[in-house]
């Protein structure tokens, strides 16, 4: 163990080294929000498919940003990538952790009983569109609703795995790392997403 | 023959469904891309704000010495200002105006215990680390 001839001395080395210079500090910023804006409309739609309310969404994205830049921030720029998903992930999970719970507790209240399909839907949703959408466009909207229903009905690991391999591009090990699992389990989960997403999609695809 | 048909049908699927995916990021409202915008620059704020703090109270064991150091002379303020030791101080001296500069130097005095029990372990180890020292 080392020794130090001041208190200051030892706090230096207890706390850690000294700060970085003004200039690499800026650098790291706009990195920083270069990453963050390059990936945040992602992240939300893939929130949004797990979580399938939009604001709840916009919360989990805007506190992972927060988590990433807050704690992540000093690290290289590499590791971001899964280090945001995995803390995205983290956050949908509590998330739905938490609807679990109070979806439980609700059940014993006396009262009118939510109703998880009619959720924060908007009247205006269902005025119909003055425009008709052309076939084909109702048909990329059919497929994208069935994509999205299936990825749901999909155990969360595997979705995850399906999503971030994907949609996000990441690679098995960046995958494992968001996941905190080892890249065999990723490409189980994977394999079986893969597998369970034909047999439900086989008839529109 | 079977392995290939299963390949081809994966791909299909994949490039299929991230095509859809993509095009449904594509076609987010604009109010979604605005509160997205929002929260990446309070994210970005966040990392530079805590960047930008001046070293001193970027570290905790100083921050929190200095609490500790504040709740000390607090306390033998107390201690000897206090209405049992009072007799000779005259109105000038009170020991409020002692205790007003004291919270004005540092305003974390009032969590210095918390922050003395959050740096135990750092107390313990400079401990240790004095008491290996070789003599010389």
């Amino acid at each position: 163990m080392p020794a130090f001839d001041t208190l200051t001395e030892a706090w230096m080395v207890w706390d850690g080294p000294a700060p970085a210079p003004r200039g690499v500090v800026l650098e790291q910023t706009r990195e920083l929000d270069r990453f963050l804006a390059e990936i945040e409309r992602r992240a939300f739609r893939m929130a949004q498919v797990a979580l399938r309310d939009p604001d709840d969404a916009l919360d989990v994205v805007q506190d992972a940003m927060l988590k990433l830049a807050r704690n992540y921030g000093k690290r290289p720029s590499a590791e971001w990538r899964p280090l945001f998903y995995r803390i995205l992930e983290n956050g949908i999970r509590d998330l739905q952790r938490r609807r679990s719970v109070r979806k439980r507790f609700m059940t014993w209240l006396p009262g009118p009983k939510e109703d998880p399909d009619n959720e924060a839907q908007d009247p205006l949703d269902s005025v119909a569109d003055g425009a008709a959408p052309v076939p084909e466009q109702l048909m990329q909207a059919q497929a994208l609703e069935k994509l999205e229903s299936s990825l749901r009905e999909l155990p969360a690991r595997q979705r995850e795995a399906f999503m971030l391999r994907n949609f996000e591009g990441l690679d098995v090990a960046e995958t494992a790392t968001a996941m905190g699992c080892s890249e065999g389990s990723v490409k189980t989960h994977y394999s079986r997403a893969v597998h369970t997403l034909r047999e439900q999609l086989g008839e529109v695809w | 023959m079977n392995e290939e048909i299963l390949q081809t049908g994966q791909q299909a699927l994949e490039e299929r469904s991230r095509a859809l995916f993509h095009e449904s990021v594509n076609n987010l409202d604009m109010r979604t891309r605005s509160r997205l915008n929002q929260a990446r620059q309070a994210a970005v704020a966040a990392a530079a704000g805590a960047r930008r703090r001046p070293w001193l109270l970027r570290m905790p064991v100083l921050t929190s010495a200095g609490g500790f150091a504040a709740a000390a002379v607090l306390g033998v303020a107390l201690w000897f200002g206090g209405p049992l030791s009072h007799h000779a101080a005259a109105p000038a001296e009170s020991p409020f105006e002692d205790l007003e500069l004291v919270a004005a130097t540092d305003e974390g005095a009032g969590d210095a215990i918390d922050m003395l029990q959050d740096d135990v372990d750092f107390y313990d180890w400079a401990d240790k680390a004095a008491s290996t020292e070789p003599t010389a």
